[in-house]
C-alpha cells in the first residue's frame, strides 16, 4: 500500500534533529520612499524608453535609405548635432538605470544567500559604472572628423 | 515540566475566550491557551448574524428579544440570564462595531439588520429584522475583529497548547465535599503540541471557553476540533454538566456532508420544499413558516423525509430553494453559502434548489454558570475562581433550543462578563496551592496511550460512536434507541481502554491528541444519552417519540449530570420516580461498566443525575406555536 | 447527487449501482513527509492509495490515510469547509486548502502530490511554522485606529464605503497567498500578500485613521514594492480575494500620497 521513494533534501532544515524554526524575521525597518521612487522610475523610464528606442530605430533603420545608410559617416553626422547627443545620452542613461534596477530586483528576489547577493550586485554595479562612464564619454568626446582618414568614410561636413 | 503563573488563564481562543481576554488583559496578567491558532476557532464558521434590538430598520425592543429567546428555548431558559443577554446585546454589537467590525449598512449608514428564525415582533406577531450581520460571514468577522483587538492589546497567547486537566483544591468526584464547602481552582495542566512538553499554569482565575462537542455526531457542522474538551475536563473533576441532552440540529446542512448553510438563507427569503415541491413549513408553523426555530424546522424536515416526501433519488433530503431570489441579492447577502453549494455539491443555487438535511450544530448544555459566569458545582455552590462562557457553558440562555444568532450574542455578552469577573476575582483573591505533582495524572494517561503497542484504532472507535449517536440519539429519540446508544457508548468506552496510537513521537503528535479527544467525546456522549433517557418528555431540541408532549410538571427543570462513584446520589436527585427507574434500569443494571475514560481521574464512575430549578421571572410557560 | 458525478462511470470501482449511489474510485497520494524523530533529517516522498467517494475532498483522503493506514501522518485541519484556514498545502504544485479541493477535480489517474506550503520552515510532514507569517500580519497594525471620542452609537458608514474594502475582509489568514509568492520563497523577509491584504482592509475602511502609518510601514524595502505582480497569490486564494489588485491599490495610495 505504501512505498517510500528517493529522499529529497529537507526544506530549510538546518541539520540536526532539533525542530527549532530556522527562518526568523530579522527585518530592519527600512521605510522611506526609495523603493517607491524606484518602482515609479521603472514605469516612467519604461514609457520614455519606448519612445526613444523606437525613434532611434526608425531614424537609423527605416528613414531614407534605411539600414544601408549606416556607416561611420552616418553616426558621426548624428552625434555632431546636440539634439541626437541628448537623445542618445538620455537613452543610454535611462536604459542602464532601468536595466540595472531590474536586474537588482531579480538578484534580490532570487539570490537566497546574503553573500551571493552582494557579489552579484557588486558585479552589476561595476558593469553599470563602466558602461555609463564609457558611453557618456564617447558621446561627448566623439570626433566626427578624425585626422588622416579616407574622406569617403567621413561625413560630408568634414573638410580635411 | 514548565511552570507559568498568571492571574487569569483563559482556555480557548474563540469568540468567548478572546472577548474575555480583551477585558481581563487590561486589568490582570492574562494568558490565553488555545489548541488552535486563534483565527482557526470555529466562531469563524458562524454565518448569519448577531441579534440585538437596535431597532435600526424597524421597531424592536430588548423585551421582545427576551421573550423570543425564552419561548424559543421552550421555557427551559433561565429568564434572568436571557434578560441580561437581550439587554446587553445592544452594547455588545456596538462594541464590536467600534472595534472595527464591518457590518453591512443601511442606506443611512447604520448597522443593517435582517430576519432570523424565531425572532419576532411583539411576542410572536411576525418575523422582525433583528440580526446584525456582515454578509454571511458574521462569525468570521467577529473572530477576526476580536483577534485584531487582541493583537492591538498585546494579549499573550499559548497557541497549539492542549489543556488536559483542571486543578481544583478538592476532589469533587470521590472525596467527601459537602454543600457549602469552599472549593477553588488553582490552575490547569497543558500539553504543548509542538514539543510534547507538559506545562503547569498556576492561576487565580480560570475561564473555560473551549466551545462545543459536535463531533459526538457523524453529520455535523462542527469542526474536527470540537471535541468537548472543556466540558469533559470539568465533568471528570466532578463539576456537573447541565442540560446535555439538548443538542441542536441545524436544519440546513448540505445533504450528506453536514456543512452549514446559514439560516440567513431563509431570512433573506429562501424556502424549504419537499420532494413534491411543496412549501411544507406552512403546515408546521403557519405564522412564520420557514423562519420557525431550528428544532421545529429540523424535526419537520426529518418528518417529511420519514413520511416519504423527501427529494432526490433516495428521497433522503429536502430542498432549500433560492431560485426565486435575484442573483445580485444572493451575491450581496449570501456569497459564501452559495459558494459552498457550488464547491461541494456542484449545485448552482441561482437556478437549482440545494439539497439540505439537519446537521448536529450546537450543544445547548454545558458547564453550569450563573449570570456572572461563575461555575456552579451543585445547585448553589460555586467553584471559586472558575468561570465559563460560550458554548462550553450553560447559563442557561438557550434552554432546550437556541435561537439562531444567539450564540454569537452569548459569546460576546458572557465572554465579556467572564473576562471582567475573572479579572475582578483575581485582583482580590489569594493564590491557591496546586496539588502535589499536579501533572502526574495527565502524564500517566499520555504515556499509557503512547506506550500501548497494539489495539483498536482511535478512528474506528470514533466512527462507531458517531454512527450510533447519529442513528440513536439524533432528532427523533425513543427509549429503545437511547438504550441502544448507551449500550454502544459503554462498549466503546471499554474498547477505548485498549486503543493504540501509531505515532509514538513527541513533536506534533496529533495522533495522540486525537486519542485523548476521543476520550472526551465518549464522556460527553454518555452524559448526553443518559440525560436524554431520563427526560421522558419532548422539549426543544430533545424529542422523544414515546413521550411527544412537553411535561412541565415533571421536567421544567435543568438536568444536572455529575460524575460520581456508582450508587452515589447526585446533590439533588430526580423527582420523577418513573424516569429515575428507567435510567436506573439501564445505567446501573447487571455488570457495571466503568464510567468514562481518563486516568487523570481514574476509577469506576457513573453518571448521577440531579435537577436544578429554572429561573422564571416574567414569562409563564405557554404552548409553543409559531 | 450531481450530474457531474453520475457522468463519471469510468472512475467507478464499486459494483454497487444502486440508484443515487455515489461512485467510488481509488486515488494515490504522493505526500512529501518530514519526520525528523523517526526518519532523520531528510524529507522523503511516500505514496498511499485509498478508496474515496465522489464528493470527497483531499482532506478526506488525508484523513483516510491518517486514520486507517499511517497515524503518524501529520497535518493541521479544523473546520473542514474552507473557513478556518488551517489546511493550506501545496497540491499538485498549487497552493490550495485540502478541504476545498475535490478529488474528482484532480485527475485520479495520476498520483496527487501533496507538500507543505513553501517558504515557511517545515516542522513535521505538512505542518509548517506559522510564526513568521503571523509576525508580518501583526506588523501592519491589523486593527481599527481612531482618534477622539467614541460615538455613542455606531460609527456611520455608507453602504458604498463598506463595499470599498469588502473583498479583503474575507481573508482567513491561511497563508496560501504568501507561501505561493516567489519573492517570499527567497528569504521570507517580504511582508507577503496576506499582510498587505489585511492592511488594505483597514487603509480603505472609511472609519480608520491609521492609513498613513500603515502605508509608511508597507513603503519598506520589504513592502509592497517587492510585489512582481505574478498573480500567484490571486490564483492561490481559496476565498477568491483579488489579492494582486489589493496590492496594486495600496501601491497607488502610496504614490498618490507621495505626490
Amino acid at each position: 500500500m505504501t512505498t517510500t521513494s528517493t529522499p529529497i533534501p529537507a526544506p530549510r532544515s538546518s541539520g540536526g534533529p532539533t525542530i527549532v524554526p530556522t527562518v526568523s524575521r530579522n527585518r530592519r525597518t527600512t521605510r522611506g520612499n526609495t523603493e517607491l521612487y524606484g518602482w515609479l522610475f521603472m514605469r516612467v523610464s519604461g514609457v520614455v524608453l519606448v519612445a526613444l528606442i523606437f525613434g532611434h530605430l526608425f531614424v537609423n533603420l527605416v528613414q531614407g535609405e534605411g539600414i544601408n545608410a549606416i556607416d561611420f559617416g552616418f553616426v558621426a553626422g548624428k552625434w555632431s548635432s546636440p539634439f541626437w547627443q541628448t537623445w542618445d545620452l538620455l537613452m543610454l542613461w535611462l536604459a542602464m538605470i532601468h536595466g540595472t534596477n531590474g536586474v537588482r530586483t531579480i538578484i534580490n528576489d532570487y539570490a537566497e544567500r546574503d553573500g551571493t547577493r552582494m557579489v552579484l550586485k557588486l558585479a552589476l554595479y561595476t558593469a553599470f559604472v563602466v558602461v555609463v562612464v564609457l558611453g557618456t564619454l564617447v558621446i561627448f568626446t566623439f570626433d566626427p572628423c578624425p585626422a588622416n582618414s579616407p574622406a569617403d568614410l567621413l561625413p560630408s561636413f568634414c573638410t580635411a | 515540566m514548565q511552570t507559568h503563573q498568571y492571574d487569569v488563564v483563559i482556555v480557548g481562543a474563540g469568540g468567548a475566550g478572546m472577548r474575555a481576554a480583551l477585558e481581563s488583559s487590561d486589568r490582570a496578567r492574562t494568558a490565553v491557551i488555545s489548541k488552535l491558532y486563534p483565527t482557526r476557532s470555529h466562531t469563524g464558521a458562524a454565518q448569519g448574524g448577531m441579534c440585538a434590538a437596535l431597532a435600526n430598520v424597524e421597531e424592536d425592543n430588548w423585551e421582545w428579544h427576551t421573550f423570543d429567546t425564552v419561548k424559543g428555548g421552550d421555557y427551559l431558559v433561565d429568564q434572568d440570564a436571557a434578560e441580561v443577554m437581550a439587554k446587553e446585546a445592544i452594547d455588545a454589537v456596538l462594541d464590536l462595531e467600534k472595534m472595527g467590525l464591518p457590518f453591512n449598512r443601511t442606506p443611512e449608514g447604520r448597522i443593517d439588520q435582517r430576519r432570523f428564525g424565531g425572532h419576532t415582533r411583539n411576542h410572536g406577531e411576525a418575523a422582525v429584522r433583528r440580526s446584525c450581520y456582515a454578509a454571511d460571514r458574521t462569525g468570521h468577522m467577529i473572530l477576526q475583529t476580536l483577534y485584531q483587538q487582541c493583537v492591538k492589546n498585546d494579549v499573550e497567547f499559548f497557541n497549539e497548547f492542549y489543556v488536559l486537566d483542571i486543578l481544583l483544591s478538592h476532589d469533587l468526584v470521590g472525596g467527601a465535599v459537602s454543600d457549602g464547602d469552599d472549593v477553588a481552582v488553582s490552575g490547569v495542566v497543558a500539553y504543548e503540541l509542538a514539543t510534547g512538553e507538559i506545562h503547569l499554569f498556576r492561576a487565580k482565575s480560570v475561564v473555560l471557553a473551549t466551545g462545543g462537542a459536535g463531533k459526538i455526531y457523524k453529520t455535523t457542522s462542527n469542526a474536527h476540533t470540537l471535541t468537548g474538551d472543556g466540558m469533559a475536563l470539568a465533568y471528570r473533576r466532578g463539576i456537573p454538566l447541565e442540560d446535555m441532552e439538548f443538542f441542536q440540529f441545524h436544519p440546513t446542512g448540505l445533504a450528506g456532508l453536514g456543512i452549514l448553510l446559514s439560516e440567513a438563507a431563509r431570512g433573506e427569503g429562501g424556502i424549504l420544499r419537499n420532494g413534491e415541491g411543496e412549501r411544507f413549513m406552512e403546515r408546521y408553523a403557519p405564522t412564520i413558516k420557514d423562519l420557525a426555530p431550528r428544532d421545529i424546522v429540523a424535526r419537520s424536515m426529518a418528518n417529511e423525509v420519514r413520511e416519504g416526501r423527501g427529494a432526490g433519488p433516495n428521497k433522503d433530503y429536502v430542498l432549500l430553494d433560492l431560485t426565486h431570489l435575484e442573483p445580485a441579492h444572493i451575491d450581496a447577502k449570501l456569497p459564501d453559502i452559495t459558494e459552498f453549494a457550488r464547491t461541494y455539491l456542484g449545485i448552482e443555487p441561482y437556478t437549482e434548489p440545494v439539497p439540505v438535511y439537519p446537521t448536529a450544530h450546537y450543544a445547548m448544555g454545558g458547564v453550569p454558570t450563573n449570570i456572572e459566569t461563575a461555575v456552579l458545582r451543585n445547585n448553589t455552590d460555586f467553584v471559586r475562581g472558575l468561570f465559563a462562557a460560550g458554548e462550553v457553558a450553560c447559563v442557561s440562555v438557550h434552554g432546550s433550543n437556541r435561537l439562531g444568532t444567539n450564540s454569537l450574542l452569548d459569546i460576546n455578552v458572557f465572554g465579556k462578563r467572564a473576562g471582567l469577573a475573572a479579572a475582578a476575582y483575581a485582583a482580590t483573591a489569594d493564590w491557591v496551592d496546586v496539588p502535589e505533582d499536579p501533572e502526574t495524572g495527565v502524564v500517566a494517561e499520555l504515556e499509557e496511550m503512547r506506550a500501548r503497542a497494539v489495539g483498536d484504532r482511535v478512528a474506528d472507535v470514533r466512527r462507531d460512536l458517531q454512527q450510533t449517536m447519529d442513528a440513536n440519539a439524533q432528532v427523533f429519540r425513543t427509549e429503545e434507541s437511547l438504550i441502544q446508544a448507551l449500550k454502544d457508548v459503554r462498549e466503546l468506552q471499554a474498547r477505548y481502554r485498549n486503543v493504540s496510537v501509531q505515532d509514538k513521537g513527541r513533536a506534533y503528535n496529533t495522533d495522540l491528541l486525537e486519542a485523548l479527544e476521543l476520550g472526551f467525546l465518549l464522556d460527553i456522549a454518555e452524559v448526553v444519552v443518559v440525560g436524554a433517557l431520563n427526560r421522558q418528555e419532548s422539549r426543544g431540541g430533545h424529542f422523544r417519540e414515546d413521550f411527544p408532549a412537553r411535561d412541565d410538571a415533571a421536567y421544567m427543570q435543568h438536568t444536572m449530570a455529575y460524575r460520581r462513584p456508582p450508587g452515589t446520589a447526585a446533590p439533588s436527585s430526580p423527582v420523577s420516580s418513573d424516569a429515575a427507574a428507567a435510567v436506573a434500569a439501564t445505567t446501573r443494571s447487571g455488570d457495571l461498566t466503568p464510567g468514562g475514560p481518563g486516568s487523570s481521574a481514574p476509577g469506576t464512575y457513573d453518571v448521577a443525575l440531579g435537577y436544578k430549578p429554572v429561573v422564571v421571572t416574567r414569562y409563564q410557560p405557554m404552548e409553543r406555536k409559531y | 447527487m450531481t450530474t457531474q458525478l453520475d457522468d463519471s462511470p469510468g472512475t467507478s470501482s464499486t459494483p454497487d449501482t444502486k440508484v443515487g449511489a455515489i461512485p467510488s474510485f481509488d486515488v494515490t497520494l504522493k505526500i512529501r513527509r518530514y519526520t525528523p524523530e523517526t526518519h532523520g533529517d531528510e524529507a522523503y516522498w511516500q505514496e498511499f492509495t485509498v478508496t474515496v467517494h465522489g464528493t470527497d475532498r483531499l482532506l478526506d483522503a488525508l484523513h483516510k490515510v491518517k486514520w486507517d493506514l499511517d497515524g503518524s501522518l501529520t497535518f493541521r485541519r479544523s473546520c473542514a469547509h474552507g473557513v478556518c484556514g488551517s489546511d493550506a498545502m501545496r497540491i499538485n504544485g498549487r497552493n490550495r486548502l485540502a478541504c476545498k479541493t475535490l478529488l474528482k477535480d484532480l485527475n485520479p489517474s495520476k498520483p496527487i502530490t501533496v507538500e507543505p506550503i513553501k517558504g515557511l520552515p517545515v516542522i513535521k510532514d505538512l505542518v509548517v511554522d506559522m510564526e513568521p507569517f503571523f509576525a508580518s500580519y501583526r506588523e501592519i497594525m491589523p486593527f481599527l485606529i481612531t482618534t477622539g471620542n467614541e460615538p455613542t452609537k455606531e460609527r456611520l458608514q455608507s453602504a458604498a464605503e463598506r463595499e470599498r474594502f469588502d473583498d479583503t475582509t474575507k481573508c482567513i489568514l491561511c497563508a496560501a497567498c504568501t507561501s505561493s509568492c516567489p519573492v517570499f520563497w527567497t528569504d521570507g523577509q517580504y511582508f507577503g500578500p496576506a499582510a498587505i491584504v489585511n492592511a488594505h482592509r483597514f487603509i480603505f475602511d472609511s472609519r480608520d485613521e491609521g492609513g498613513t502609518q500603515r502605508l509608511e510601514i508597507l513603503n519598506d524595502k520589504e513592502g509592497v514594492w517587492r510585489c512582481r505582480t505574478t498573480f500567484n497569490c490571486t490564483e492561490a486564494c481559496p476565498r477568491g480575494i483579488e489579492v494582486t489588485k489589493a496590492i496594486k491599490e495600496v501601491k497607488r495610495a502610496m504614490i498618490t500620497r507621495a505626490f
